[in-house]
């Protein structure tokens, strides 16, 4: 049995999430009812296992059909795990449910899920009240909620006149209602312009600075919300754990295991042009630009090679003029997609090892 | 009582927000009673033999069969239909997330339907009453209140249930409306299941509305208190003991089954 992944934050567990496997399990009766080729027998999750501590923010993330959602709601305990459990401060998900969701606050981007006709206030009213939060407490919450939010001057009107942001704005709201302990975020920012997305940073990031006790669980594809609001991030694809720690150190645990990307600009004869010497660590060059005499490369070589001084050797060598020269952070976005598609790789091999 | 009222007051300003659904309903029953007042001249004023027992008039028998009737319809279907819309709307995931029973939420949901219901009831009635002159002379209040109680207990049950299957199969509609449609022919709401071949007539008595709707009738018709209606009141009241247990038991076992394999927010 794995160990949850271990955080350096010394704070008492918020989420702790402990070998959570999913097996969508066979159900001939249902399958004959309703579809034949309903789920059955689909591992969506394997033995996933981390931690979300109090006053951290950490991003779930992974592609299309990784599992998040699986995990999200197996975690807001709509769904049970098949193995492994998820404890919420200390409370089982599957025996205390409802002690643990009490703790917890969801906010998702499905604007279906308030009631269309009724005002945003009247909506607030209603969920304040599921949450079992006192009348005269729930009216101030609420509008400290609108009014922190600027959606006061829209309280009254039905929630079907309200923008896109408006919504997710009032989801939020939905979300903080009862003052929760564990916040979980399901994609906040989908289908949000680009305003309306950072206002909802903005205001994320003001809430935790508020409540600094509080965890926060963001699901989200959107990998530039992740290196903006999480301290941490767990990735997964396929229903397991491809990677977790904070971006820095995944880019630089990709960075050593892959390769350092230079950018070198220079002018000189097309046989400037380096060529790949894996002798000397310099795996691969890419030309980007050619702008009369000028050349922009990109030079991708080992951590820790002499890959830099074989391309600018060959350039300078061949009577080319170096202009400028970096070395780049690589994009978060292209670890992450080396990282899934390593993962493909690597399961496709097994695949055709396992057939062959 | 707060979270009860929380749902009904959500449910009733949706409902009041369709103002002509919501007024168009009540014209729709005073058409019903018109259509059923005109059968009534059409079979003549006279008491009629076959409805001796519950005072041979014929409107009065139609207007209690169909009131009752709409009422365990809506007992059977609210609950099933609250979770449906919730399904399709996308509510049910953030009412799931709230630390409230699942059974709390839907019975809580279907409040305003058996409110509107219980109008319904009394307008048929009072409309009958004062619109068509149908006489109630020696109605027996309280009775009738209990009869009404269990009979909306009973079908609770059912619709508990069915609401369960629907978690799980999601469409049941034509199921519903089949069930609904032999259960409207053999308990007895257009005439009385005497007329029946005597083979049919103890299946007809499994059906709780039949005991419910002979029960009813006694009761505004006839007078009939507590004690004359006994043995109606104890089957009516095994039903909807046996009934409501079932019915919620299913219903857990729907709900764990929808968290097992994932179904419960899909539609």
């Amino acid at each position: 049995m794995k160990p949850p992944m271990e955080t350096r934050n010394s704070a008492a567990p918020a989420i702790i999430v402990e070998n959570v496997s999913k097996v969508y399990p066979r159900q001939p009766l249902l399958s004959f009812l309703r579809d034949r080729s309903y789920q059955v027998g689909t591992q969506a999750l394997r033995e996933i296992s981390f931690q979300v501590r109090e006053g951290e923010t950490v991003g779930l993330l992974g592609p299309n059909g990784a599992g998040k959602t699986t995990l999200l709601k197996i975690i807001c305990s709509l769904l049970y795990p098949s193995s492994g459990r998820v404890l919420v401060h200390g409370l089982d998900l599957v025996k205390e449910s409802l002690k643990a969701r009490s703790m917890m606050g969801l906010i998702t981007c499905e604007d279906r899920s308030f009631y269309w006709r009724i005002t945003g206030r009247q909506n607030l009213d209603f969920f304040a009240t599921l949450y079992g939060i006192p009348r005269k407490k729930a009216a101030g919450r609420i509008e400290i909620l609108l009014e922190t939010l600027g959606l006061t001057y829209a309280a009254d009107r039905p929630f079907h006149s309200y923008s896109s942001g408006m919504k997710q704005k009032l989801a939020i709201a939905r979300g903080l209602l009862g003052d929760p302990r564990v916040v979980l975020y399901d994609e906040p920012t989908r289908s949000l312009d680009p305003l309306s997305t950072q206002n909802i940073h903005q205001w994320i990031l003001a809430n935790r600075a508020d409540s600094p006790r509080t965890a926060h669980l963001i699901a989200t594809n959107q990998l530039r919300e992740a290196e903006l609001l999480c301290d941490r991030v767990v990735i997964i694809n396929r229903g397991v754990v491809i990677a977790h720690g904070t971006i820095g150190e995944i880019r630089q645990r990709f960075r050593t295991e892959q390769h350092v990307v230079h950018r070198i600009r220079f002018r000189g004869p097309r046989a400037a042009l380096p060529q790949a010497d894996f002798e000397h660590g310099l795996v691969e060059v890419g030309e980007e630009e050619r702008d009369g005499d000028f050349v922009s490369i990109r030079a991708y070589t080992r951590e820790g090679s002499e890959g830099l001084s074989a391309a600018l050797s060959s350039i300078l060598g061949n009577g080319g003029v170096v202009v400028e020269c970096h070395t780049e952070e690589v994009a978060f976005d292209e670890v992450f997609c080396a990282l899934v598609q390593r993962q493909y790789d690597e399961s496709h091999a097994v695949a055709a090892g396992a057939k062959s | 009582m707060r979270l009860a009222w929380a749902f009904f007051k959500r449910d009733a300003t949706i409902a009041l927000s369709y103002r002509v659904s919501f007024v168009v309903q009540f014209i729709g029953k005073l058409a019903v009673l018109a259509l059923f007042y005109f059968l009534s001249k059409t079979v003549g004023d006279k008491p009629l033999p076959m409805l001796a027992r519950y005072g041979g008039d014929f409107l009065a028998f139609m207007l209690i069969g169909i009131s009752l009737s709409d009422c365990v319809l809506v007992s059977l279907t609210s609950f099933a239909t609250q979770i449906r819309d919730a399904q399709t709307t996308g509510t049910l995931e953030a009412t799931l997330m709230s630390p409230v029973h699942l059974p709390t939420i839907l019975l809580y949901s279907s409040l305003w339907d058996y409110f509107m219901t219980a109008v319904g009831f009394v307008f048929y009635l009072l409309g009958g009453a004062f619109l068509f002159g149908v006489k109630f002379h020696q109605f027996h209040f309280f009775a009738a209140v209990a009869l009404f109680v269990l009979t909306i207990t009973s079908f609770m049950g059912v619709g508990i249930l069915w609401a369960g299957i629907v978690l799980l199969i999601k469409r049941g509609d034509a199921i519903r409306t089949v069930g609904g449609f032999v259960m409207v022919i053999m308990s007895g709401v257009f005439f009385p299941p005497s007329l029946f071949p005597s083979w049919m007539q103890p299946i007809s008595r499994l059906i709780p509305l039949t005991d419910a709707l002979e029960g009813m009738r006694l009761a505004l018709l006839q007078g009939y208190g507590f004690y004359q209606l006994s043995d109606i009141l104890i089957r009516l009241t095994l039903f909807a003991t046996v009934l409501m247990v079932v019915g919620l038991l299913g219903f857990n076992w729907a709900v764990r089954i929808g968290k097992n394999v994932g179904s419960l927010t899909q539609y």
